[in-house]
Parts: structure tokens; sequence; C-alpha cells
């Protein structure tokens, strides 16, 4: 994969002046790179107006900005699951298209468990690794695995509607596991669940990132969870969706609880909250988000 | 379990409804006793029993060849009907220019086109379950059509993440998601193909070996067998609702796992 590597100018500074954002260890190396994308909609909607941003090895970005900002949709071009109409987007420095969606190893995590109904969790979970012809004894014991890494050991028989929300979410994150991907794209996963379930999920996504060596861009419209989880705190703003802030998170992992109430968190939040009202306040139109 | 009968649900499901039936039965059977109606204009429930045993062997042969017609045009329905829905959604062009046929089909009275076919087609038994296929068979395609279009639009990008092909993505996520409307189309349709075999046996008015509930109503009809005539209304009936309620059994045992139509909620 090292070979063939464009890097275009412009690219090359952001590219070197973003070390140290991971925690110790990870790699510098840029996973996916979006440069200058821009997304109209069929409809005329402006859903992003020159989007950038690079996903390094290691990191955990958060997406955060008001409703109806291109959140999505970025997350979406992301994935490959949305023509750019401008703009390119990079895996592994090399160009999206030439790459070919065989060797982007990604997963996505949906707002909505977004489980087959009709199949019990074990296959719901197995379903990645079946569409990709995965010998079936192999598949097994990756589920096996993903099923007890998320805390879902002995519901694999289960049916999605007979799990709460929060189960749901763990069998939707155990999917997301089973092939191992380089990338987890995750968007707004935990917005539907009450604090409660949503704090300890955080805490499971961390401890599953630092077992599984996980690269991660969440979508959240909370403050806290961005603060907590993230490396990097990405705002963006609306009516032109656009990235308007990118905020280090300076603080180590493994984050504990105890960073939650600690002086260094609520400086975070205000800071990035101050952020985000800016960015609220830049959208062309004047209503309240 | 020791809660009383009146507070069991499924006991109170049945027995309710059976209830009302023999009030109804006995308050009819006292009217036409009381105001001696004569049999001719409104036979008592009894005199129909009469001749439900008293007509039996030549009302079950019409009983089995309506049967017959309408089991034949159900699963001819369902098999086209189906063939039809996966046709159609492999391509919105494909449903744009046929489905309107569909609904052509379904909007023509069978009893006006029921005569055009009995004369293209010289097997009777054929001819009806024609007649019986074209007003059974829309239930099914609009529904198993509607069902295989409204996929989860998440699971659907999931899919086209993992590089799915056409087949996966209708074997795996499209024909499970379908079954709960494919059932509902199919509770729909199996009364109608009863209703459709009848229709068409009274318009073609088919006698002799070949005939049919249809024909027993209309010939009891003129020779003033009221009873009869009453007798193979209710056989009619009875296979309607048995054909309905097997259709719920059916639905309820494929989908009882996952779908709220089939769940048993406990409040
Ligand atoms: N499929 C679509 N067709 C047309 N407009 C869309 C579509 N998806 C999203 N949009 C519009 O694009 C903008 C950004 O949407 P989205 O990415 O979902 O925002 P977010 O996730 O930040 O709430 C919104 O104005 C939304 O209405
Ligand atoms: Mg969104």
């Amino acid at each position: 994969m090292t070979a063939n590597k464009v890097i275009p100018l412009n690219a090359v500074p952001e590219a070197e002046t973003e070390t140290n954002v991971a925690e110790a260890g990870a790699s510098s190396r840029p996973i996916l790179q979006v440069e200058g994308v821009d997304k109209v909609y069929g409809n005329g909607t402006v859903a992003l107006k020159g989007a950038g941003l690079t996903v390094k090895q290691g990191e955990f970005v958060s997406l955060l900005g008001p409703s109806g900002c291109g959140k999505s949709t970025l997350l979406r071009i992301m994935a490959g699951l949305g023509e750019v109409t401008t703009g390119t987007v990079k895996w592994w420095e090399q160009d999206y298209d030439v790459v070919g969606s065989k060797g982007r190893k990604l997963a996505f995590v949906f707002q909505n468990a977004t489980l087959m109904p009709w199949a019990r969790v074990r296959k719901n979970v197995r379903l990645p690794l079946d569409l990709e012809h995965v010998s079936s004894s192999e598949s097994e014991k990756k589920v096996d695995d993903a099923l007890e890494m998320v805390g879902l050991k002995g519901f694999d028989e289960s049916f999605p509607r007979e799990l709460s929300g929060g189960m749901q979410m763990r069998a939707s994150i155990a999917r997301a596991m089973v092939t191992e991907p380089d990338l987890l794209l995750m968007d707004e996963p935990f917005g539907a669940l009450d604090e409660m379930t949503r704090n300890k999920l955080n805490d499971d996504v961390l401890k599953l990132r630092k077992e599984n060596g996980w690269t991660i861009v969440f979508v959240t419209h909370s403050v806290y969870e961005a603060v907590y989880l993230s490396s990097r705190v990405v705002v963006m703003a609306a009516r032109p969706g656009r990235i308007v802030d990118d905020i280090k998170i300076d603080k180590p992992y493994p984050r504990s609880p105890d960073f939650r109430i600690s002086t260094e968190f609520a400086g975070y939040c205000r800071q990035v909250s101050q952020a985000l009202e800016r960015a609220s306040g830049m959208g062309e139109s004047k209503e309240d988000c | 379990m020791s809660t009383p009968l009146i507070r069991n649900e499924r006991f109170v499901q049945i027995a309710a409804p059976l209830l009302v039936g023999v009030l109804v039965l006995l308050l009819w059977q006292i009217s036409v006793m009381a105001f001696d109606v004569p049999k001719y204009l409104v036979p008592s429930p009894v005199d129909i029993a009469e001749s439900l045993v008293k007509d039996f062997s030549s009302l079950f042969g019409a009983l089995l060849m309506t049967l017959k017609v309408t089991f034949l045009a159900f699963v001819i329905a369902v098999v086209a009907g189906v063939a039809a829905s996966l046709l159609f959604v492999q391509s919105k062009w494909i449903e744009v220019s046929l489905f309107p046929y569909a609904v052509l089909m379904q909007v023509t009275p069978v009893v006006a086109i029921a005569p055009l076919i009995i004369i293209w087609v010289d097997d009777t038994t054929w001819a009806l379950t024609i007649c019986a296929v074209i007003v059974a068979i829309f239930p099914i395609i609009s529904n198993t059509t509607l069902g295989l279009r409204s996929v989860d639009p998440n699971l659907l990008s999931m899919f086209r993440m993992y590089r799915t092909s056409r087949w996966q993505e209708l074997v795996r996520l499209r024909i499970p998601g379908a079954l709960p409307y494919f059932f509902g189309g199919l509770r729909i349709s199996s009364g109608l193909a009863l209703i459709g075999a009848v229709v068409a046996e009274f318009v073609a008015g088919t006698g002799g070996a070949k005939a049919g509930l249809a024909y027993m109503i209309l010939q009891s009809g003129y020779n003033l067998q009221i009873p009869k005539m009453f007798a193979a209304l209710i056989l009619i009936t009875l296979t309607g609702i048995i054909l309905f309620a097997a259709m719920v059994w059916m639905s309820d045992r494929a989908l009882r796992n996952w779908h709220e139509s089939a769940l048993k909620v406990e409040h």
C-alpha cells in the first residue's frame, strides 16, 4: 500500500503539523483524507462546501455541529456511500476510486442499531462476514469473540426485539467489529439512548478501541460525549456545511469516568461549546439551532 | 392458571362471537316458526341443516369442484404474483411500464371478462381458474412489491458497503423484509380466489359433472329449493373462513419471532 503515494502540495502542511494528537504509539499515517469536497444533492441542497478533513491512524475524531450541517453526509462520503460533487477522498493516501471498495476496510455504525429484525443476534453480527463469503468456521469464531467483547455473550440466539436499546447497539457494534476494520465510522450511535446507557457505552467504546486499535470518526451532537471520547473534535457549521474548527483534546488515554468530573474536562467542554456557538451563528440563515 | 374463563382472552375471542351466532340462529328459528314463514321464502336453520344432510353428496361434489378452482387459482396467483413483484423490483422501468396493466386487470370487473375467457378457453375448469386468478392476483403483486421495496435504507447502505450482489441483497434483505407484506396479501388473495371462482361459475353456469357451488345456488333458486341454496351458501362461507384462518395461522407461524403482527403482547 506504500506505492502510489499521491499527495497534493496543499495537503502536505496539514499532514505534517498534526502529530502527537493521538495517543502514544499511534502512527501518524493518514487513513482517510477528504479534500475540498462539495456535495450538492439532487434537489439543490448544498450539504457540504469545501469540506476537508484528514483522519490519521489511531485518532478518535468527533464531528460536532448543528443539525443539518452535513455531518451524516460527510460520514457517508467517507464510507463511499455517496458520490462527491467535487473534491477528492483518499484512502491510505490513494485515490478512493483507485483503491476500490474491496481495498477499504471500514465499518459503519448507524444511529439506530439497524439490525435485521427477522434474524437472531448471531446471524446479524455475522452478516458482514457472510456477505464477504468468509468460511463459516472462521466467522463463527469471530462472531463469538465480538459478542464476548461487547458483553452480549449468551444473547446470540435472541432476536433483536428481545434486547434493550443499549444491547441492540452493542450488537450493532459487534457487527462492525467482525470485519476488523481499519476505520470505524459512527453516526450518532448513542443518540437515542438514555444518559446512563450512553456513558456506559462510551466507556466500552474506549475500551474496545484500545483493545482493537481502532481509528474512529464519531458523529455526535453532545459536547460532553465528543470531549470525553475524542482526541480531536471537529466542529462544523451549516448552510453550507463546512468545517470551521478543529480542537485537540490533549488528554491521554485511557480515560476514566474521573475525567468527566475534572476541571480539565470542563475547560474543554467550554472551549468546544463556544466553538459550536460560533459555528451556529455562522449559518447564512438567522434561525437559532 | 386459576383465572376465571371470562378473563381468558382466547376463550373470550372464541366464545363471544359463538354466543352471538347461536343467539341469531335461535332468534331466526323462533321467528320463522312464530310467523309461519314458508320454507321457499326463508328456511329455518333446521331446514337448512336437513338439506345439508339430505343433499350432502351433490353439495359435497360441488364443493370439491369449487375448491379445486379456488386452490388452483390461489396457487397460480401466488406464484405469478410473486414472480411479477420480483420482476418489478429489478428496475423502476419495468415497474413503471407494467404496473398499470396489473391495475387494469384489477379494476376490470371479472363478470365482464368472464364470458370472453369462457369462450376462448375450452376447458371449463381452466376458464374458471383464469377468472379467479385475475381477481386474486393483485393483492399479491401490490403487497409483495411494496414489501420488497420497503427496506431499511441504512441496512441497504450496509449491504452496498460490503459490495453485495443484487441476488444477495434480494435473498438476505428484501425477501425476508417483504414477508409480512406478502402474508398480508395472502390473506386478502385467498378470499378473492374463492370469490373469483364462484363469480366465474355464476357467469359460466356450468352444470353437469363440473358443477360447483355457484351452480348449486343457481339451480336451487330455479327449483325453489331455498334450504339447499342456503346450504350451498354456508359451504362457500365456511370455505372462505377456513382459508382465511389458515392464512392467519401460516403468517403467525412464519413471523412469530420478530414481526409486530404476530407477537403476543403482554400488558
Ligand atoms: N438524500 C438527501 N437528499 C437531499 N437532501 C439531503 C439528503 N440527505 C441530507 N440532505 C440535506 O443535506 C443537509 C445535511 O444533511 P445531514 O448530512 O443529514 O446533516 P446532519 O447529519 O449534520 O444533521 C440537510 O440540509 C439535509 O436536509
Ligand atoms: Mg445526521
